[in-house]
């Protein structure tokens, strides 16, 4: 399910569209709200070092006019018994312009913000489907 | 009629300032004006490899957009003061160009520049402006700029070394002085980073006119004349006579302001592509990301003391940023305003000061008020303090113990120092004793015992500073790498009704000079204040002027004004003798009016004036008109100096400061206002405290600046600053006229360091010697939870 670009697009927070270009290669457009400042955010998105049913990296290059971010997570799924499974996530980012010079205290807020609307949208998709 | 000098009299200025009528840049709207917005690089160190400016051009309202492909591309601002390797090589210069080129070595440096019809439409536009770039790594931290494998800010130089240079004893003679000293305190710190936060941002409006072929350029600079002679002969080549620039009321400099801007630049030459006047403003973002630095020095020092307490030897390395390009006085203040100070107030026999200055990734770093002597006082004024504690001595005790003895410079010759410079007068002790009186420093220590009993820490600081201001002869500064002189103008046009207009070639943002200056030309010419108006910031009016920096107004630009009313009255004499009957040498001036000695035959000011100009019964040979200017030159620096001392409370469980005291007792020689020497003072202290506190200047790995706006950067506030308790000594500067030394930075020098030593006593006992700066709570816990 977290291979499939569609699940991705509806699930992850502030997602507008996402193409695929390539096979695990798409262009994504987002709108994210970080403390004052406000972006529309254009780029790639790539998953590499896929594992399936294991583990995958999502490398994030996305350009806006507040600034730049470059961001790199990878996630792991440990099956703990049949009916679950555990994912963790790790991930670091740069930023760049406005954003880094405007947002900096307030990014690992926003991160954790956006992570818990992530897994609460993931539920969500997991509980219509079953 | 001495009725002016010494009386705090109220800013003549301030009516104007406190009713918003004061005629700041951003104020002024010409019309058919255009507007400008930068497009910026978001990146600290980049290729660029494309700029895409159609969609832009094809915006609403945009009249032109230009890229560094474009002419100007080629214009650079220039470096005001060369100074070389040690080795003899010549000062790398980078081309520091108006909008960059293939490359971008900072955040906000300008990449491309839209015109339009309004503010709005011209940032709208510039946000249209597509650049790709190719992100390379940076450096922003000198020392480690210095490491083999550092990012090259420059390519053409094999490593990030704008020069290097050394002042003071041969090195190896320290060294030897050290290895034999009874005892050596070491510090090891980074002189933190500061932005200089003016009220006002910079601002530019440029007016080419084409039927006369002229230009006048209205920006927010603290030195017209010095920006007109940088644009003409350096940056664009205008012909200087067909340029005026003027600077009316300017919210605040510091020292920002002094530097000749690239924006300024792009603006004059923009107005003459578009026919138009065209203006710029830099928002407060833009501000942190483009206004010249202060501070960032890497150090590492160490001071040798006998077993008495004298100080034996003292030894220095700093790697001191220069940002990503030359600003227009940046290789002078970790050097010359820098190392000249390493004496201090002290008998220091031996001394050695070795300086790496690198580029960084970074905005330019330059002159923050204080400008190098800041730096110098913080590690002269810790390494003492700390040095007290080590060999347990009292910190007063061990200051009287290194004090130079007084001199006058007239009875007593100038101090010579190991660092170039002589001292003018001193009488260092005598400030010192006067602020630990006016600090209870007898009954402190009790104080302190007793609060630690009650859970309290409270700590006392003592710093004691020396800065050299009205930095001159303009000799003197030429040999040591200056590209422009540092004398002064003052134009005194006395009007046929005896009115007085004084033109300076200083200028007031903030300082009260229309205040200050008028005080003692009423006084020196026996007149009402209300006769006398003091005129500053218009190329056009004032012959010339190297503007105001330094804490050099008064010492330098009033000195040249004294010049003048001196030629005013000894012209003045001629026409009054001539008017009484009577031999010159039998006139005394005084109260307004010549008097022939022994008599009450006698002339007004005013008269004298009136015949000035309707010359009908007058001298026989002599000019008409009474109008003088002069050019003064000074033959030394002046010398003030002074002893702060902080008294601080840090919360055990917290480890946040609050300073209780702060006492101040400051010699800037003769005082012409009271009232406005406390008030710089106080804002000086404020900026002082702000750097030992709060403020810092933070880059992450890749270069972006984390501190780019108020809610990152901590700049002092109400709550943060007790009253402070300002006193003075009087020493007056041996060499002008009016015995004047300088106050603008008093504060900012002597502050700093006395409330870090405070914060270090009350927390002695835990065994913590050294914070880094800013004293921020949490780096005051970590202090106490690791050495407890």
């Amino acid at each position: 399910m977290l291979n499939d670009p569609q699940v991705l697009a509806r699930i992850t927070p502030g997602i507008q569209t996402l193409e695929e270009v390539a096979p695990d290669h798409y262009k994504a457009v987002s709108e994210v709200k970080i403390g004052p400042v406000k972006g529309r955010f254009s780029g790639d998105l790539r998953i590499t070092d896929k594992n399936p049913e294991k583990s995958s990296v999502v490398e994030l290059n996305q350009q806006s006019k507040i600034g730049n971010a470059k961001a790199r997570i990878t996630m792991g799924l440990h099956a703990i018994d049949d009916s679950h499974t555990e994912i963790q996530y790790s991930g670091e980012a740069q930023v760049s312009g406005m954003l880094a010079r405007m947002g900096q205290r307030l990014i690992g807020g926003v991160v954790s913000s956006l992570s818990r609307q992530f897994f609460e949208a993931l539920a969500r998709e997991i509980n219509q489907e079953t | 009629m001495e009725n002016y000098i010494g009386k705090p009299i109220k800013r003549r200025e301030d009516t104007r300032f406190l009713k918003g009528a004061g005629r700041y840049t951003d104020d002024i709207k010409l019309p058919h004006m255009a507007h400008v917005a930068f497009v910026r690089s978001p990146y600290a160190h980049a290729k660029i490899l494309n700029i895409d400016t159609t969609a832009a051009a094809q915006a609403e309202g945009v009249i032109a957009i230009y890229t560094g492909a474009d002419e100007c591309g080629n214009f650079g601002v220039p470096c005001g003061w060369q100074v070389n390797f040690k080795n003899g090589d010549t000062m790398r210069e980078p081309q520091h160009p108006l909008l960059a080129k293939e490359k971008v070595r900072h955040v906000g440096e300008a990449v491309a520049v839209v015109v339009a019809e309004t503010q709005a439409l011209a940032r709208d536009a510039a946000e249209l402006v597509e650049v790709e770039y190719e992100e390379l790594p940076a450096v922003t931290n000198p020392k480690d700029a210095m490491q083999p494998g550092a990012p090259l800010v420059h390519d053409q130089w094999p490593d990030n070394a704008a020069f290097d240079w050394c002042i003071g004893n041969d090195r190896a003679e320290v060294e030897k002085a050290l290895e034999n000293a009874y005892h050596v305190t070491e510090l090891e710190f980074i002189n933190n980073r500061l932005a200089p936060n003016a009220i006002e941002p910079r601002s530019y409006i440029a007016d080419y006119n084409v039927n006369d072929d002229k230009w006048t350029l209205y920006t927010s600079t603290q030195n017209p004349h010095l920006i007109r002679l940088l644009l003409c002969a350096f940056t664009l080549g205008l012909p200087e006579h067909k340029v005026r620039v003027v600077s009316y009321d300017v919210g605040g400099g510091f020292g920002s302001k002094i530097y000749h801007y690239t924006e300024e630049a792009l603006v004059t030459w923009l107005s003459r592509q578009v026919g138009r006047p065209v203006k710029w403003t830099a928002d407060r973002s833009e501000a942190f990301m483009t206004d010249a630095h202060g501070r960032d020095h890497v150090v590492k020092s160490k001071m040798g003391f006998d077993k008495d307490g004298k100080i034996v030897a003292h030894l220095t390395d700093e790697y001191c940023a220069m940002g990503a390009y030359l600003s227009t006085f940046a290789p002078a203040i970790p050097t010359y305003l820098h190392g000249t100070l390493f004496q201090g107030l002290y008998t220091t026999p031996l001394i050695h000061l070795n300086v790496v200055a690198p580029f960084t990734h970074t905005v330019p770093v330059d002159a923050y008020r204080g400008a190098g002597r800041p730096e110098a006082t913080y590690l002269i004024e810790r390494l003492i303090s700390k040095a007290a504690i080590e060999m347990n001595m009292d910190p007063a005790e061990i200051r009287f113990k290194n004090f130079i003895p007084p001199f006058d410079g007239i009875n007593q010759p100038g101090y010579q120092t190991q660092v170039a410079l002589q001292y003018d007068s001193g009488n260092y002790a005598a400030a010192l004793e006067k602020a630990l009186e006016a600090a209870g420093y007898e009954n402190f220590r009790k104080e302190q015992e007793e609060a630690r009993q009650n859970g309290k820490l409270l700590g006392l600081g003592i710093s004691t500073w020396i800065e050299g201001c009205g930095i001159a002869p303009s000799a003197v500064v030429g040999a040591l790498g200056a590209r422009a002189g540092l004398y002064e103008v003052g134009h005194v046009r006395v009007q046929p009704t005896g009115k007085v207009t004084v033109y300076t070639g200083t200028h007031s943002h903030g300082q009260g000079h229309e205040t200050t200056f008028a005080q003692f030309v009423a006084d020196k010419l026996g007149i009402p204040i209300e006769d006398v108006d003091i005129e500053h910031g218009d190329t056009n009016e004032v012959a010339f002027g190297m503007g105001t920096y330094g804490s050099r107004s008064l010492a330098v630009g009033g000195s040249a004004i004294v010049k003048s009313i001196d030629k005013v009255l000894e012209k003045g004499a001629r026409i009054a003798a001539h008017k009484l009957e009577a031999a010159v040498e039998d006139l005394e001036y005084g109260d307004g009016k010549w008097t022939v000695k022994g008599t009450d035959k006698s002339i007004s000011f005013g008269d004298v004036a009136l015949t000035a100009y309707v010359p009908h019964d007058y001298p026989q040979g002599e000019e008409p008109g009474l109008d003088f200017s002069s050019f003064y030159d000074p033959v030394n620096f002046t010398f003030p100096f002074g002893a702060h001392i902080c008294i601080v409370e840090v919360d055990a469980d917290t480890g946040k400061v609050t300073i209780k005291r702060f006492i101040t007792v400051d010699d800037v020689g003769n005082i012409i206002n009271p009232m406005i020497v406390d008030g710089q003072i106080h804002g000086g202290v404020v900026q002082g405290i702000g750097q030992a506190l709060l403020e810092e200047v933070a880059y992450d790995e890749g270069g972006q600046m984390i501190t780019g706006s108020y809610m990152d950067y901590a700049m002092p506030r109400a709550d943060d600053v007790p009253f402070i308790e300002t006193h003075n000594t009087v020493t007056p500067c041996p060499h002008n006229p009016l015995g004047v030394k300088g106050a603008g930075e008093a504060g900012t020098i002597g502050a700093t360091p006395a409330v870090v030593n405070a914060v270090i006593d009350a927390l002695a006992h835990l065994g913590v010697r050294d914070i880094q700066m800013p004293l921020t709570p949490q780096r005051v816990w970590k202090a106490m939870q690791n050495n407890n």
